[in-house]
């Protein structure tokens, strides 16, 4: 029973937190869009297309990282 | 009820489910094929309890959250699960990590519940069922979440549950007739395209929670979809590229 409850925890965080980085990237990304938004006045449009276009270039740099070899990115 | 939130929102619970419940079919069956029907249905219809378990028990708590808190929530949830989804559907499109194999996983649950049989032959029945609750409960989560993240949002929690259950009908349906792995349903094209409704529905919720007013409200969402879309086929691009680069 234990172990089938840990598998579902697992299965839960692994569902949104699975690749770390693009996690903390996607947070930082809403958090920045929410905070330039309530505190700094920034258009609501531009936070849009902030959030919409920051997702998309995460994505292809994501994506992009994972299919070079770790040894390019640590030069 | 706009047709442009409501079709992606049912379509995204109709593929994603029929994606889930054929992996989920792979091991039920696999379980059959070597303890018979009986464990394989018992642990089925325990893994669907729980799951409904898990939706009586979140449904009447999403009713009391406020709207924004919802929709951002949501939305984030969306985001970092679709994206998920689209990079690695992206990954294998480009062949740098290999595609889904329901033949092989087939194959790995049922020689692993054979070497099962002679370490512990009493309890067969019992390891049967759990790996088929197991199944059904784990990749049933994702069915949930997304029925609920797609529906929850707009008020088509009931549109969406009968895309996923539809989804569902057709996969046991078929299954009935094939009796072998589902292994020529294009698991990774549709996986491509759930993400890309998944990461647009992310980022619209997202964006409202916030208090962004998309310009053509529910219509940006065919937008953000095309968007998403060109983005998922330029990253696989750029990786196939890079991984013979780098070969």
């Amino acid at each position: 029973m234990m172990t089938i409850l840990r598998e579902l925890a697992a299965e839960l965080i692994g569902m949104f937190f699975g690749e770390t980085r693009l996690a903390a990237a996607l947070l930082a990304l809403v958090a920045t869009t929410g905070l330039l938004i309530d505190f700094a006045g920034l258009d609501h449009l531009m936070g849009g297309a902030m959030l919409l276009f920051g997702s998309l270039a995460i994505l292809v740099v994501s994506v992009c990282r994972a299919a070079r070899p770790r040894a390019f990115w640590a030069r | 009820m706009m047709w442009s939130t409501a079709a992606p929102a049912v379509t995204a619970a109709f593929l994603a489910s029929l994606v889930e419940v054929v992996e989920a079919f792979t091991i039920v069956l696999a379980v059959a094929m070597l303890r018979g029907w009986r464990p394989a249905a018992l642990g089925t219809i325990a893994g669907l309890a729980v799951l409904a378990g898990i939706v009586l028990l979140l449904g009447p708590l999403l009713d009391r959250v406020p709207v924004a808190s919802l929709q951002l929530a949501i939305g984030v949830l969306l985001l970092l699960f679709g994206m998920g989804w689209l990079r690695k559907a992206s990954l294998r499109a480009a062949g740098v990590i290999p595609l889904h194999d329901e033949d092989a996983i087939f194959a790995a649950e049922t020689a692993g519940l054979t070497e099962q049989t002679y370490r512990r032959q009493k309890n067969l029945d019992w390891v049967a069922g759990v790996t088929a609750l197991k199944a059904v409960l784990l990749e049933g989560l994702e069915v949930v979440f997304i029925v609920i993240a797609v529906g929850a949002g707009r008020g088509l929690l009931v549109p969406a549950g009968l895309g996923a259950l539809a989804a569902c009908i057709l996969v046991l349906a078929i299954g009935a007739v094939v009796h072998r792995p589902l292994s020529r349903v294009p698991e990774n094209l549709l996986k491509f395209g759930v993400s890309i409704m998944l990461c647009s529905f992310g980022v619209f919720w997202t964006g409202e929670g916030l208090g962004i007013a998309w310009p053509g409200q529910d219509l940006a969402l065919p937008l953000f979809i095309a968007l998403f879309l060109g983005a998922g086929l330029i990253a696989s691009g750029f990786a196939r590229r890079l991984s013979v680069e780098f070969a």
